[in-house]
């Protein structure tokens, strides 16, 4: 609101100066690293569970200890690790893409990190009290007083409540920035796929986050208060359905932005536009409103009744539609390309394979009598861990290779980058392929040991040797990243040869972002300009004219 | 400023900006409101009859006429006249949380706690929840007047006026919800 503040402060040291920043750029950067720092918690913690669980009967942790870690874990990577890497992602990126000077509220932008990162902090602060051992999920009554008599548990939802108070307003941000503030000339089916995918995810926070907050105000209310919402009376199933009302909607929080990541690297490193665009973008509005239709299939097996089972299954497989066109549209867009295996591809190809794997564990999920069988097994563990590391995290590395040149100017060392790609992804693999088995085998998740049933132990050891490459290769990438801010090839502003606006701009992008923007007459105005003679505005369907084969002028742009 | 400027065709960001807020805000209101609907059914207290939709109307009708005030506060052409309307809204705000403590002691005397039954929990989280609100739409309106009785309530601010208007238009919209819900309303 238009309160007469200095935008930036007064001369001060340079750390001082990035943390009052009002800057999208400085916001979004604070943001990723923010997620990095707390990566490296949640990480720690996954190798303490894979340590635990690489031999039968052990007892390296105890059970109290175990609940607590994997607490820690999952909420850790979900709202301090993807959430803030991907709102930075939006804010460093959306004002870029459609030519705009910076968000529409920058002030709410800088209070919406601090309220992020306040609730890491107190979620960390609850080891000194004794963390929330419930789970991500925190099921009441689990989560209730008797059950959960520390004060662990208040933190865990004061935690949520700051950082969901700090999305939501980022959210308004991204929604207002790129209705008002994008480029003259740019309509809505101009933007660039990633500030697409940021729009609509706005919307999607803005009706699920508000589902969590409810929630977590009415298990404090029973805890601090006495009251009988979920326990004494009140319902237990009301619990799982305002947490899943806004917990499977953030599981479309959490990959939507990734696609949309993913949707900016596969055309550049293909030298071809997107295929479908239109699909691409709008398959994530079906999909906006689909995600809360299907929420009550995280509790097949709470008995809800056959009716509402069926309903809930049934739209379960619908949403598989509108994602599998996405994944179709990328694959189209590689095809016949002129594919350059930079380290963003790989990314992103990796990605794509993983990506739909889980998918389609997830859609077996929606056959009931499978969900009936595999539900709170190693086979639920496997799935979501394909669609999240597999598919989120993987993106945001496909992200943080391709943007890492315009952020800071310079290139990440491409050998280093090979090696920890190779880890990473061959840990990744390693450590989630063979929990697909081990669910079928019926291994429950959530435990902290086990008996030494046949197979068992083995896939177990494997998984955990995995983890530990894996963890080799993430380290790997955060050396990469320190080494390369100093001695990194220099990138220029448009190292890719990629088409949108946010090359543009020099790299790193200047205050303000533009001194002159180009005519925007079409969805790539960078090629436009390079090309008078063939523009997209005057072609707009090119691939269709050329049945998805590459054109000559764009093999010209190999590097 | 001149009260009587004409409203601007475009609608400044911050008013925008305020309309998705409260559409998460009427989310969890939504909610809370349709557990509390949900679980009343298994209270075993009077539940709604313990409360006096009569008693708790003056207040309620306070907190309808700010809106009022709020609506012809940016009309009138004098700007004392509009920072005393603004003033006025504040003041039928504060009458409103002075009412909302009233109910509070007289039910709490009787026994009725957020623990002493499931309508009660739902009653007090609702309405605590929209007290809230209220308290913290009282500095807003209060700068407004303030603004507007310095003649300093410019178009340059009517980002801040048309969001703070808007957002206490929808605590009092919500209170209409609420008051037929929970006073009026029998339950299921
Ligand atoms: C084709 C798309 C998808 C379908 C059909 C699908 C289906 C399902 C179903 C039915 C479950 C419940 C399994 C059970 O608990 O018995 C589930 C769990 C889960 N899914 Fe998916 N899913 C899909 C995509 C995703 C994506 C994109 C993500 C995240 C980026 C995701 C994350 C998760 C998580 C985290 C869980 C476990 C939640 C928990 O119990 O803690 N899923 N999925
Ligand atoms: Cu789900």
């Amino acid at each position: 609101m238009s309160l007469i503040l200095p935008t930036s402060p007064p001369e001060s040291g340079r750390v001082a100066r990035w943390l009052a920043s009002t800057d999208h750029k400085a916001i979004g950067i604070l943001y990723v690293l923010t997620g990095m720092v707390f990566m490296l918690l949640g990480g720690l913690e996954a190798l303490a569970m894979r340590a635990q669980l690489a031999r039968p009967n052990a007892t390296l942790i105890t059970a109290q200890t175990y609940n607590e870690v994997f607490t820690l874990h999952g909420t850790t990577m979900i709202f301090f690790v993807v959430m803030p890497m991907l709102l930075g992602f939006s804010n460093y990126l959306v004002p870029l893409q459609i030519g705009a000077r910076d968000m529409a509220f920058p002030r709410l932008n800088a209070f919406g990190l601090w309220l992020t990162v306040m609730g890491g902090l107190l979620l960390y602060a609850s080891v000194l009290v004794g963390p929330a051992d419930a789970g991500w999920f925190s099921y009441a009554p689990l989560s209730e007083k008797p059950y959960a008599m520390g004060e662990g548990t208040d933190f865990w939802i004061a935690a949520l409540l700051f950082a969901g108070f700090g999305t939501t307003l980022t959210a308004i941000n991204v929604i207002v920035t790129a209705i008002r503030y994008r480029a003259p000339g740019m309509g809505l089916w101009q933007m660039p796929m990633f500030a697409w995918m940021a729009f609509v995810n706005a919307f999607i926070i803005t009706f699920a986050l508000p589902c969590l907050s409810a929630a977590l105000l009415m298990l404090e209310v029973d805890r601090r208060l006495g009251g009988h919402f979920f326990s004494h009376g009140g319902s237990a199933l009301l619990w799982q359905h305002y947490f899943w009302l806004f917990g499977h909607p953030e599981v479309y929080i959490m990959i939507l932005p990734a696609w949309g990541i993913i949707s900016e690297v596969i055309p550049v490193f293909s030298r071809k536009p997107i295929f479908g665009y239109e699909f691409v973008a709008g398959s994530s509005v079906a999909i906006a409103l689909l995600s809360f239709a299907v929420y009550a299939h995280h509790m097949f097996v709470v008995g809800l009744g056959r009716p509402v089972n069926l309903a809930f299954a049934a739209s379960t497989m619908l949403i598989a539609i509108p994602t599998g066109v996405k994944v179709a549209n990328w694959v189209a867009t590689l095809w016949k390309g002129s594919i350059r295996f930079e380290l963003p591809m790989l990314y992103a190809l990796a990605f794509i394979v993983q990506f739909t794997f889980g998918g389609v564990t997830g859609v077996s999920f929606a056959v009931l009598p499978i969900d009936w069988q595999v539900t709170d097994s190693y086979y639920v563990v496997a799935h979501m861990h394909y669609v999240l590391m597999g598919g989120t995290i993987f993106a945001l590395l496909s992200g943080l290779h391709y943007y890492f040149p315009k952020v800071t100017g310079r290139h990440l060392t491409r050998s280093l980058g090979m090696w920890s790609f190779w880890l990473v992804t061959l840990g990744f693999n390693g450590v989630f392929l063979v929990q697909h088995a081990l669910g079928l085998m019926g291994m429950p998740r959530r435990v902290y040991t086990y008996p030494d049933l046949p197979g068992w132990g083995l896939l177990n050891v494997l998984s955990t040797l995995s983890a530990g490459l894996l963890g080799v290769g993430m380290t790997m990438i955060l050396w990469n990243i320190l080494r390369s801010l100093r001695v990194g090839e220099v990138a220029g502003a448009n190292p890719w040869n990629a088409w949108t606006l946010e090359w543009w701009c020099a790299s790193p992008p200047p205050p303000g972002n533009f001194t002159d923007l180009p005519p925007i007459r079409s969805r790539r105005p960078l090629w436009d300009l390079a090309h008078p003679e063939d523009t997209d505005a005057d072609r707009p369907r090119r691939h269709d004219q050329t049945h998805g084969h590459i054109r000559p002028e764009e093999r010209e742009h190999h590097q | 400023m001149s009260a009587a400027a004409a409203p601007s065709a475009r609608r400044p960001d911050a008013y925008w900006g305020m309309a998705v807020f409260l559409v998460t805000d009427a989310v969890i209101f939504l909610l809370l409101l349709v557990a509390h609907a949900f679980l009343r059914r298994q209270g075993h207290g009077p539940g709604a009859g313990a409360l006096s939709a009569a008693a708790m109307l003056p207040w309620s009708a306070a907190l309808w006429a700010s809106s009022a005030a709020l609506v012809l506060a940016p009309r009138v052409r004098r700007a004392w006249a509009s920072a005393a309307l603004y003033g006025l809204g504040a003041l039928l705000g504060a009458a409103f949380l002075l009412g909302q403590g009233l109910e509070y002691r007289h039910l709490l005397a009787q026994g009725h706690t957020v623990t002493s039954d499931l309508f009660f929990t739902g009653f007090y989280t609702l309405t605590a929840l929209h007290g809230l609100h209220v308290f913290l739409g009282l500095p807003l309106l209060t700068a407004l007047a303030t603004l507007a009785a310095r003649g300093r309530l410019t178009e340059r601010r009517a980002g801040f006026r048309e969001a703070a208007t808007l957002y206490w238009h929808f605590v009092d919209a919500v209170w209409v919800v609420l008051y037929a819900a929970l006073y009026v309303w029998g339950g299921p």
